[in-house]
């Protein structure tokens, strides 16, 4: 079909929760008030490594609360991420712990009238420590003798011992690197650092439980996966899933945070069920700050050229180091292999790849899982190796690029997949036109206080993680679609909207399919019950394979519906066609090229309905076959201030290619809000450890954590945002995800303007004023 | 000890009996069930419980609601019109694309509006002086700032 008869995908509209959230009126977990409700306050370890004497709740428990120790809580060792094969997931978790291996884990909680009572009786439960010895840096924790945090954990079933600390490895090997490097021209070699972000979602981390009268639980909580909320619930306190229903609640955004079933659900449970009463439990920022933070990485890598650029061999080494407890880093690993091998052709390449436990907050996903640490290397390397071949940096990356028709595998080596839309060259084409990069970018010598410069980095995400092969990650979707008796359409999907508009652009996949117009296509409120699985919203998924299964269910709506035109019109289904009439309100079915052979959705339903032919709905699942990469890059422009050390970026473009754009405004807000926080996450995003305390340093405060403002980005006339004109065979309507794509390639985009500017290549990030000033200074000493 | 206040909320008298440690954000959340203002922090980082008072954008987290007895407060329930036509600054918001997961939103679009009511035609850069306590983690704020700025130009026209 052609774009251009579109009457809902790329349309701008304003969005379907839009008017409840200005309002004030859209529902989070933290505003869900239940009668006879208790306030729950979590007890949580004031040492990195300790093990519990004994904790004694009888003061707590005068006052009239609930308490929970681990005694209390069902104590199987589970994983709160299980989007990975059963036999492939790590288990190292337990509801609350005898042995808190980091400041903030969970060990009893308290459950009271009021958040007062609460507070009160959590400062009366007494708790004896015995501290144990803790580690915080990575590659202390590896060594022979170190602190042992786990000594065995789960995988799969078995009981497995840990090694040095040593949480998962990988070794992934293409071609033969010897052989690779042999031919190579040019070798070299460098290392990176990348922060330990927090995720600083504004909603903090909550649940709200009520235990019902058949034994069975309702929960509202932050979460990006009703689904395996339910279903880690069900096997935690052995309850059937059919009496355990989560429902859906707006998220105050994620961006990662509650990819996993966050350490406050089951809390928040153990407390309802022991209280017999509704228990909500709301995390302070402090709490939620101790809770997760984005993977930080150690990157080696190696690459070895021919003289005309060509990329032969390459050698990445990664160390991870993930806190206290491993969510999710075997596929992690796998993941950070894939994001470097599908960014440039490499035919010898080795990557080995070590996550490690650390007595601190424990990592998780963090918008890019590992893409953006990995872009950052790969893509300062790149602007590295040109400068030694005295070649254009975009030349280089169009001479390497792997695109249209190669095969990637974005999502580790199980989810391989062929490129069939690609807008890289469009882009750095395109975008280096618009910027005026030829006459910007210059490799000279800047002087003045307050230097400028130019830089440029591309990307990519996976459209979620389907491929032929069933591999080790789960993802599917599924959805219901139901035509009503007035033409209006009603769709159920457990898919959650972090606040992209994904839902959105669900609605108009419907509004296309079915013709009618968008305001008559609804989304319906849902629960666990009355959806069929989808995995989560994650891996920048949501409109490609949410969408895409949508997109077959109403596709079967659609089948059904014609049938029932058909007998009403007296033409055979497939001669039948649909338009939407907007004035009507209504989508209509007609028969091509005759007249008057027309009738809308509205009365097909209503004729079915009186004549006892049922509702026109239908469900299903889909499994993507592929994922496809949505292609980003970015050009940034920075002002240094030599004397201050304070970077500002001052104008940014973003390129993206998202195959057919579905909401415009909101792709354009994903950008925005990408670029925004890949530029902290470039310039000043850290969290950082008192060694002797185990503490935050920011101590849980999000002022000394430090995040951009408003005030710290360039001005709106001076970000640009673009499409590439590309379609996605494979995808609905041609669309495929943007996500996190829209922050991966900031961090190198960014540290190269900075190097562009004063000459100085970053190689870890946060580049902090402190780091600019300190480098600046060890220049200067040089050239003395 | 609880002690009885009166607090004008959006136009509507209340009298409330509140006990001295207790904080604006959660008389107007738990007692009056106005749960727009949201609790980001409880201490003061964020602006997702900015409400006015008396006209002016405050922390409700961070104001002890006995401190405010006698006081105006104008919460995001309360700046639409009571035919329910939207504030020209929702409007915009909703225009713009300014909205992602909305958990910041009630707090910046009073903000905007505590600011185009004292300047009704602030430059870009005023705009971001004056919102930079309300933190927004998923728009970058482009599309708030010209949401709050294209607001004020319709305003005067
Ligand atoms: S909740 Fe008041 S400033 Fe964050
Ligand atoms: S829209 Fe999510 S924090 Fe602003």
């Amino acid at each position: 079909m052609e774009k251009s008869q579109y009457h809902a995908i790329g349309k701008t509209s304003i969005r379907k929760d839009g008017i409840s959230k200005v309002t004030g009126h859209e529902i989070y977990t933290t505003d869900v008030v239940l009668p006879r409700m208790f306030h729950a306050r979590v007890l949580r370890s004031s040492f990195p490594h300790a093990t519990i004497k004994t904790i004694d709740t009888r003061e707590a428990e005068k006052l009239g609360a609930v308490c929970i120790t681990p005694r209390d809580v069902p104590n199987l060792r589970y994983a709160e991420r299980i989007v990975t094969i059963p036999s492939k997931t790590f288990k190292d978790r337990q509801v609350l712990t005898h042995t808190p291996r980091h400041v903030g884990e969970a060990i009893a909680a308290v459950a009271a009238e009021t958040e007062d009572l609460a507070e009160q009786a959590l400062s009366l439960v007494r708790v004896e420590y015995e501290r144990l010895p803790a580690v915080f840096d990575p590659f202390e924790a590896m060594k022979e003798g170190s602190p042992l945090l786990h000594r065995t954990i789960l995988f799969g079933q078995d009981e497995i011992k840990v090694k040095n600390n040593i949480a998962a490895s990988r070794e992934i090997v293409e071609g033969d690197i010897e052989k690779g490097f042999k031919e190579a021209e040019i070798i070299f070699e460098e290392t990176f650092e990348t922060g330990r972000v927090y995720h600083a979602q504004m909603e903090p981390k909550s649940v709200v439980c009520q235990p019902e009268a058949d034994g069975g639980i309702t929960v509202w909580t932050t979460t990006q996966t009703i689904h395996n909320v339910r279903q880690l619930l069900g096997e935690i306190f052995n309850i059937p899933l059919s009496r355990v229903n989560v429902k859906k609640v707006a998220l105050g955004g994620s961006f990662g945070s509650s990819i996993q079933m966050n350490s406050v659900v089951p809390i928040g449970v153990a407390l309802a069920l022991k209280a017999r009463r509704p228990v909500k439990l709301v995390s302070s920022r402090e709490e939620d700050m101790y809770d997760h933070c984005k993977y930080p990485s150690w990157i080696q890598l190696k690459l070895g050229a021919k003289r005309d650029g060509t990329l032969v061999a390459g050698h990445m080494k990664v160390i991870i180091d993930i806190g206290a407890h491993n969510t999710q880093a075997y596929p992690l690993l796998g993941c950070m292999a894939g994001w470097w091998v599908s960014l440039y052709r490499l035919p010898h390449l080795k990557f080995e790849g070590r996550a490690v436990y650390t007595n601190k907050v424990p990592a998780c996903a963090m918008q890019g899982f590992g893409n953006p640490q990995v872009t950052f290397a790969v893509e300062s390397m790149m602007d590295m190796l040109a400068e030694r071949l005295e070649i254009d940096p975009i030349d280089l990356r169009l001479k390497n690029y792997v695109g249209l028709g190669e095969t990637f595998w974005g999502q580790g080596p199980t989810v391989k997949s062929i490129i069939r839309s690609c807008g890289v060259e469009e882009m750095l084409r395109k975008g280096a036109e618009l910027v005026g990069w030829k006459d910007k970018f210059k490799r000279e010598k800047k002087e003045g206080v307050i230097r400028r410069g130019i830089g440029m980095a591309r990307g990519f995400h996976t459209s979620g993680a389907g491929a032929p092969m069933a591999g080790e990650v789960i993802d599917y979707s599924g959805s219901i679609v139901k035509i009503n008796e007035d033409g209006s359409v009603d769709f159920l999907t457990a898919l959650m909207d972090l606040g992209g508009g994904t839902l959105d652009a669900l609605a108009k996949i419907v509004a296309e399919e079915l013709k009618v117009p968008l305001d008559k296509v609804g989304i319906s409120p849902v629960d666990t019950r009355t959806t069929v699985y989808d995995v989560a919203t994650h891996a920048t998924r949501g409109i490609y394979c949410g969408g895409g299964a949508l997109h077959k269910v109403t596709g079967q709506a659609k089948t059904k519906l014609l049938e029932f035109a058909s007998r009403i019109l007296q033409a055979p289904p497939h001669s039948l066609k649909m338009e939407v009439d907007e004035e009507a309100g209504q989508g209509m079915v007609y028969v091509d090229g005759v007249q008057g052979r027309r009738i809308s959705v509205g009365e097909v339903a209503k004729t079915a309905q009186i004549n006892n032919w049922g509702t026109i709905a239908a469900v299903d699942s889909l499994r993507q076959v592929s994922c496809p990469p949505c292609f980003m890059a970015y050009f940034i422009e920075v002002e240094v201030n030599t004397e201050t050390g304070v970077i500002k970026p001052t104008k940014a473009l973003a390129y993206a290619d998202v195959g057919q754009v579905v909401n415009p405004d909101l792709a354009r807000g994903q950008l925005f809000g990408g670029l925004y926080r890949g530029l902290g996450y470039a310039l000043l995003e850290d969290t950082q450890y008192d060694e002797e305390s185990g503490e935050l340093t920011s101590g849980g405060w999000i002022t000394d954590f430090k995040m951009l403002t408003a005030n710290d980005l360039p001005e709106m006339d001076n970000i640009e945002v673009h499409f590439t004109d590309t379609y996605e065979p494979t995808g609905p309507f041609g669309a495929k995800g943007i996500g996190e794509a829209a922050l991966n390639p900031v961090a190198a985009a960014l540290a190269n303007a900075v190097y562009n500017a004063i000459g100085v290549r970053f190689k870890k990030i946060p580049i902090t004023p402190e780091r600019v000033l300190e480098a600046l200074k060890g220049m200067e000493k040089r050239n003395d | 000890m609880k002690k009885q206040i009166t607090l004008t909320v959006n136009g509507v008298k209340r009298e409330l009996f509140v006990a001295s440690n207790e904080l604006l954000l959660n008389v107007l959340r738990d007692h009056l069930e106005l749960t727009g203002a949201k609790y980001g922090c409880g201490i003061g980082e964020c602006g997702s419980c900015t409400v006015l008072l008396d006209g002016e954008p405050i922390l409700a987290c961070l104001t002890l609601a006995m401190a405010v007895d006698g006081s105006d407060v104008v919460t995001i329930e309360g700046i639409s019109g009571s035919d329910g036509r939207l504030h020209p600054v929702q409007e915009s918001f909703l225009n713009h694309g300014a909205v992602q997961c909305g958990f910041c939103t009630p707090g910046l679009i009073l903000t905007g509006k505590a600011l185009l009511d004292e300047n009704p035609q602030p430059t870009e850069g005023e705009i971001r002086e004056y919102i930079r306590g309300n933190l927004c983690r998923c728009t970058g704020y482009t599309q708030i700032v010209k949401a709050i700025k294209d607001s004020s130009v319709k305003g005067k026209a």
